[in-house]
Parts: C-alpha cells; structure tokens; sequence
C-alpha cells in the first residue's frame, strides 16, 4: 500500500509543485537602468511559457525596458527595490499587442503581476519625445497612442498584487473583456501626465481590493461595455471609497 | 528607376565566350553606375538624432532607427543619417527607397545582447540589418558598421550552456544561422554599398541573397573576430558589382554561392579588390547547387591567404561556367588554383565546370602556414602531405572542360621530402589517390599529390600558354601530373628547379596532348 502511495505522489508532486523561479539575468537582463532589456524580459517570458509556467523575478536595480508581452501561466515578481522602467523612446512600443502599454497580454490565460517593486511610465520624458517627433512631423499615426502601464485585452485570470504603479503617460492600466482580474493591495501614483492616470474597462469582470490610487479624475472608468466590478478598501488620496463610472 | 535588362546570352563555345562576356560586362557595369547615380535623386535628408537616436554608444537604437526607416518609406524615400557618434543596435529590417547613410565617424554598434537580434523565420539566419524583398536600398558613407560579434557569439553560448536556447553546440560554437551577421538581404533589387567599413560580426558578414543588382565600392571589410566571418557572400544574385575593395576575413573573401538548385548567380564582375583570408580568396561554393555563370574578376591581389587564391567548387549539382579571371597577385598564400567538380549534395542533378580562364597571375606559395599570427587562423590539418600543387580535378565521367591557364607564373618553396610523403608515379600509386566525390572540397583533401606544380585528373581541353612554374628547392616530384586529361596543351611552358636538368617535369598518364 506504501508503495502504491510513494508512486502515486511521485506522478502528483512535479504537476502540484509550485511554479519555478527564474531571475531575470538568466536572460541577460541587467538592472543598471540604462540597458533597454526588452528582448531578454520578451525572451524570458516566452521561455517560461514554452516550459510549463512560472515566474520572472526582478530583484532590485532598475531595468530599462520597452514594451513586452505576458504569456500563460507566467507571472512577473518585482521584489521591493526593483523598478521596470519605460523606456522614453515611443518607438520601443511597437512591440505591444493589441492594447499598447509596458506590460501587455492579449488572450492569455493565468498570468500575474507581484512583489513590492514598482512599475514606472517615466511620463515627462515620454510625451516630451512624442512631442519633439509630432512637430517634426515624424509621429505615424500609429504611434499616436500613448502607452498605459498594464494593458490586457481577452485574458483570464489575472492578478496584480501589491505593486506599485506610477507615472503613466497614458492610461495606469487597461482592461478589455477579461474576466477573473484581481487586483488587491496595489498602490497607484500617477498624476503627471494630462488626461492620463485612468484605469478604463470595458466588459471585464474585476475584483479591485484593498489599493489606493491617486490620479487626475475619477479613477475607475467604464469604456465600452461595462462589466462587473467588486470593490472592497480601495480609497482614493482623500479616502473616499473608489467608485466606477 | 531602373529599366530591367535582360541578358541575353547564347551558350558559345571555346572561348568565343570572352569577347560576349566583356560586352556583357561593360553593359552591366554602366547599368549598375546608372543605378548609383539614380540613388543620387535620393533628395531628402533625415538625421538619426532627429528621431531620438542616441549616439553614446550605451542606449540601445533599434526601435528609433526602425521607426525612422518606417517613417522615411512611407514619406517617399531618401537617406537616414547617421552623424558622428556611436549608435547601439540589435535588429533592423531596412525597407524600399532607404538608404542608411554613416557619416565618418559614424558606427552603427552591434548589441552583445543576442536576444536584441532576430532569426528571421522566412531567411532562417540572425542579421543587424535586414532587408527582404525591398528595391532601391543602400548603406553608403565613410562610417562603419560593427557587429561584436566575439561578444555576442560568446554570449550566444552561454545561453546554450544556460539551457535557454536550443543549439547543437557543433565544433563547441553556435551554428552560423545562430549568430547576427552584419548585413543580410533576401530577394531585393537595386542595392548600393559604397565606402562603408564592415567589421567583425558574429557569423558572416554580408550576405546578398537572390538580390539583382547588386553595386558594391569601396568598402573595407575587418572580419576575423569569430569563426565562419567571411568577407562578403554573394548568393544566387543576378548582376553584381564589386569593386575597389579591402578585405581581411577569417573565412572566405570574395565568396559566392548558390543555395538553390533552381537559380545561380551570374553576370557578375570583381575589380581592384585586395584579400586577405585564413581560407579562400575567391571562391565558389562550397555551397553550390545552381552554380555561376558569366563572370569576370580582375585585379585582384591575395596575401597571407591559408588556403586557395581562386578555388570554384561544384560539388552540389551546380555548375560552373564561363569565368574569366584576370590578373591576379597572390603571394604568401597557401594555394594559388582549385578547381574541383564532386558530388557531395547533387540531388541527381549532374555538377559541370567549363569555359574558364585564369590568365595574368603571379603568384607565391610559402613553405610555412601563411595566415599564422591572425586571429581565428584556419585549422592546422593533420596530413602528412609536402606543399600541395595547383589542382583541376573533376569526377571520372565528369570532366572539367576547356579551362585557359595564360600568362602565368608560380614559385613553390619546392623541397618536398620523400620520407615524410610520397606519392609517385607508378599506375598504382596513382590510381590509389581518392576520388572523394563526396569530401569537402580544398586544395588538400588528397593529403600528397605526385605534383609540385599542377596536378590535373578527369578534365578535356587544359591549355598552358606561357606558363612558368618555379621551385626554388629540389622536388622528388615533377611539375605536372595530367591523369585521365584528354587534349592537354602546352604552348610555351618553362619549368625551373635547380639541378635538374634532365627531369621530366610533365608526366601524362591515361592523357592525351594536342599539338599547338
């Protein structure tokens, strides 16, 4: 009988053991700030997805970086001093999927944000090189957009836990038709960037719990369809219960 | 912009085909000048800068340079500059109506980084810049483009150690198609690259691939920081120019190729280009499935070569066919002429190599390995062999046909000492030389011949005029081995090895000789 249970969890351990770790130097990342790591985080990201899940762990230092795609069953953990950087350029954008933003997914399936680390949309300079080209005439028209921090479009369950999310030049974070987002214990700083700072959704359900955000305007919109939202002690900087509109 | 041409060209025979082969060249080298110049119409002027490139060598570009490249072909065309400072880069796909222009002082820098370059799916090779399927594109200018590749290769293995790439690790490097060139462009049309310095890339360094009209002046290419850095690869192109030109590569020179048994690379003409390479200066193939065709080289001058000054292979179904060299110094050179027919990848197409003249050449073999001292030096070959002689040698039933050997003069260290190898002249001892129609094809593959000078074997139609071979030491052997060569010809043949007088220095076996 022992030995069927031996067997047993040995066929059971590998599938239940939690998801590997890997660091993000594996792939060449570096966290000098001024490397732009967007092909190694993309590389790292494909890797754990093709290898059966896991998590990118970003410990401190800053890294540079474009925009990048989430896939299944990976998370990325930025642990307390570590910062993912936008990149000032507008350009290393286009490596965004259907919503343009630092982090993106587009039809992805058990994928997370976490750790104490902070996301930074750098908005001054950002919009400042966006400037400089439009009066060149450079800016294609699609490049017009600017860039959110989180952008998601058809993914389920999708968590964003205790990160820090400051200085969007566009939208904080975008949600469009995903279902099973929670986002619980994050904190959300973003007021520099003009008509910016939002969190919009459209047909998503969403829990939204325990954060505090202070952008411009009213923090949770509805764009497009609305959805479903719980929300549960998210204030925003006057401690007012957040509310979507 | 430019009116295609289509070249007629009737097969000829003997060497009618020169006379057809110069006109041919003079049409297409106006038709390529015609090219440049219409590049000149290119108007208008983007400075890198503008687009928010940063030139310190440390923020990386791709994104700028690719949104500036995207801005410039969709506005109608023209040049993107690049002023004096040093650009990082990883991959960039160059697009119709662009050209890249470096001003001296300008490098474009290869990131060390080998996920910031792409594999491109269609082309299956990594590259700096890429151009596929685009007309009217060009790098000019006096600056540079540097790959690292050192760096990135060897960061590329540490990522195959690491588990997270795939890759045999074949001969302990990552294979070619793994590591960035410099320059790769598939089926494009229209291309200049003028002045620019090319140095040190992963893999290759510059391939032109199925692309038609290609004009390429003064580059200067340094390529000898990693394994297979060849200097320029020219691959199934119709209508090429290279001219005026300097490269040191640790792989081949001037390299063309032919990957697809259904094209070949043809009406091309080389001129005024020094080489200096740890394998070959000119060559064809290895790769050479559809072959080449309608060639003209002059003035080319290889130093401190290790292998072959001129060597054309067809050894993979392709052919080779109406080839003029003319006027060639090469000296310190491991081998001056390597002409070869085998069957290592035919696919049951039937490989050929005929018309060729290799005329005005001077040419010195050294006794020591000639590209010592050089960074990634060509491997040391364990073979007892003396100092191998020139070769022809095509497959029994394969002949290399017609092939002119004019104006020539050779000296050899000669020297060759019987008691370290031999191979004499007895039916045996020659019958026993491998055919190896499967082998790699180099001068050396048949470890000792039983000539100093030419060793020739399955051919029909090898003409010597005015010929001088020169052994500065004694030879066991004599100068010309001929085995199943049918009308063989010598007009004026000088041989010179100290005291011999007497010695047979052609030796003719299962041959034929013709009269003059």
């Amino acid at each position: 009988m022992n030995f069927f249970k031996i067997i047993l969890i040995a066929f059971v351990l590998p599938f239940s053991a939690p998801a590997k770790d890997y660091n993000a130097s594996l792939f060449g990342a570096k966290s000098d700030g001024l490397t732009l790591n967007t092909r190694s985080i993309q590389k790292g990201i494909d890797y754990i997805s093709e290898n059966g899940g896991g998590t990118l762990v970003f410990h401190v230092g800053r890294y540079l970086t474009g925009s990048i795609q989430l896939k299944s069953n990976v998370s990325i953990k930025l642990e307390e001093g570590a910062v993912l950087v936008g990149s000032g350029s507008i350009y290393d954008y286009n490596s965004s999927g259907s919503i343009k933003a630092i982090i993106c997914a587009d039809g992805q399936q058990h994928i997370g944000i976490s750790g104490k680390g902070v996301i930074e949309g750098r908005s001054a300079l950002l919009l400042d090189n966006m400037t400089r080209l439009k009066e060149k005439g450079f800016l294609l028209d699609s490049l017009m957009q600017t860039p959110a921090l989180l952008g998601f479009s058809n993914c389920t369950n999708l968590s964003i836990d205790s990160v820090n999310l400051w200085d969007a030049a566009g939208a904080v974070q975008v949600f469009r038709k995903c279902t099973e987002v929670k986002i619980d214990r994050v904190t959300i700083k973003s007021k520099n960037a003009k008509d910016a700072g939002n969190i919009f959704m459209d047909n998503t359900r969403v829990r939204f719990l325990n954060s505090y955000v202070e952008v411009p305007g009213k923090a949770l919109q509805w764009s497009g369809v609305p959805g479903e939202i719980k929300i549960e002690g998210s204030v925003d900087k006057k401690g007012s219960i957040l509310q979507p509109e | 912009m430019v009116v295609p041409i289509i070249w007629l060209y009737c097969a000829s025979t003997k060497n009618d085909f020169i006379k057809q082969l110069m006109s041919l060249m003079r049409k297409l080298v106006l038709l390529l000048l015609l090219v440049t110049i219409s590049y000149s119409g290119i108007a208008k002027d983007y400075n890198a800068t503008d687009f928010g490139a940063v030139p310190d060598g440390v923020n990386l570009n791709t994104g700028i340079i690719q949104g500036a490249i995207d801005y410039i072909t969709t506005h109608g065309g023209g040049r993107l500059v690049f002023t004096p400072g040093t650009y990082l880069t990883g991959t960039i796909y160059l697009k119709s109506n662009v050209v890249l222009h470096l001003d001296s002082g300008a490098v474009l820098l290869g990131s060390v980084n080998p996920f910031d370059y792409v594999k491109d799916p269609y082309i299956g090779w990594m590259s700096m810049i890429f151009a596929l399927k685009q007309e009217n594109i060009g790098i000019t200018g006096t600056g540079m483009i540097d790959g690292r590749g050192f760096y990135t290769a060897n960061n590329m293995v540490a990522n195959i150690h690491k588990g997270i790439v795939k890759d045999p690790l074949k001969q302990d490097r990552p294979n070619e198609t793994n590591r960035p060139q410099n320059v790769y462009f598939r089926e494009c049309k229209n291309i200049v690259i003028k002045g620019i310095t090319l140095k040190d890339p992963a893999s290759w360094n510059q391939t032109y691939d199925q692309c038609k009209n290609l004009y390429v002046d003064s580059i200067k290419v340094d390529s000898k920081n990693y394994w297979n850095n060849d200097g320029i690869d020219v691959v199934d192109c119709d209508g090429v120019v290279i001219k005026n030109s300097f490269f040191d590569a640790a792989d081949d020179v001037l390299c063309f190729k032919s990957h697809d048994p259904s094209k070949i690379c043809e009406n091309v003409v080389v001129d005024n280009c020094v080489g200096r390479s740890s394998a070959n200066g000119l060559k064809f193939g290895t790769v050479s499935r559809g072959g080449f065709r309608n060639f003209k080289v002059t003035n080319i001058t290889i130093y401190d070569t290790y292998r072959s000054a001129i060597t054309f292979a067809a050894v993979d179904g392709g052919i080779v066919e109406n080839i003029l060299v003319d006027g060639v110094k090469s000296t310190n050179t491991g081998n001056v002429i390597y002409l070869r027919i085998g069957d290592r990848w035919s696919g049951g197409k039937i490989p050929a190599m005929k018309n060729v003249v290799i005329r005005n050449v001077y040419a010195e073999v050294p006794a020591k390995k000639a590209d010592s001292g050089y960074l990634y030096e060509g491997p040391v070959e364990d073979l007892p062999r003396n100092i191998s002689p020139s070769g022809i040698v095509g497959l029994p039933g394969h002949p290399i046909q017609n092939v002119t050997l004019e104006n020539i003069k050779i000296v050899y260290p000669g020297g060759a000492n019987p008691h370290y190898a031999r191979r004499g002249l007895t039916k045996a001892e020659l019958d026993s030389i491998p055919e190896m129609p499967a082998a790699y094809p180099e001068f050396s593959q048949f470890k000792e011949l039983p000539a100093w000078g030419f060793y020739l074997r399955h051919a029909e139609g090898i003409h010597f005029k005015n010929v001088t071979l020169v052994a500065q030491e004694k030879e066991y052997r004599p100068a010309i081995v001929a085995d199943d060569v049918k009308g063989i010809s010598f007009d004026k043949l000088d041989v010179q090895e100290p005291d011999s007088k007497k010695k047979k220095q052609v030796f003719l076996h299962n041959s034929t000789q013709v009269k003059k």
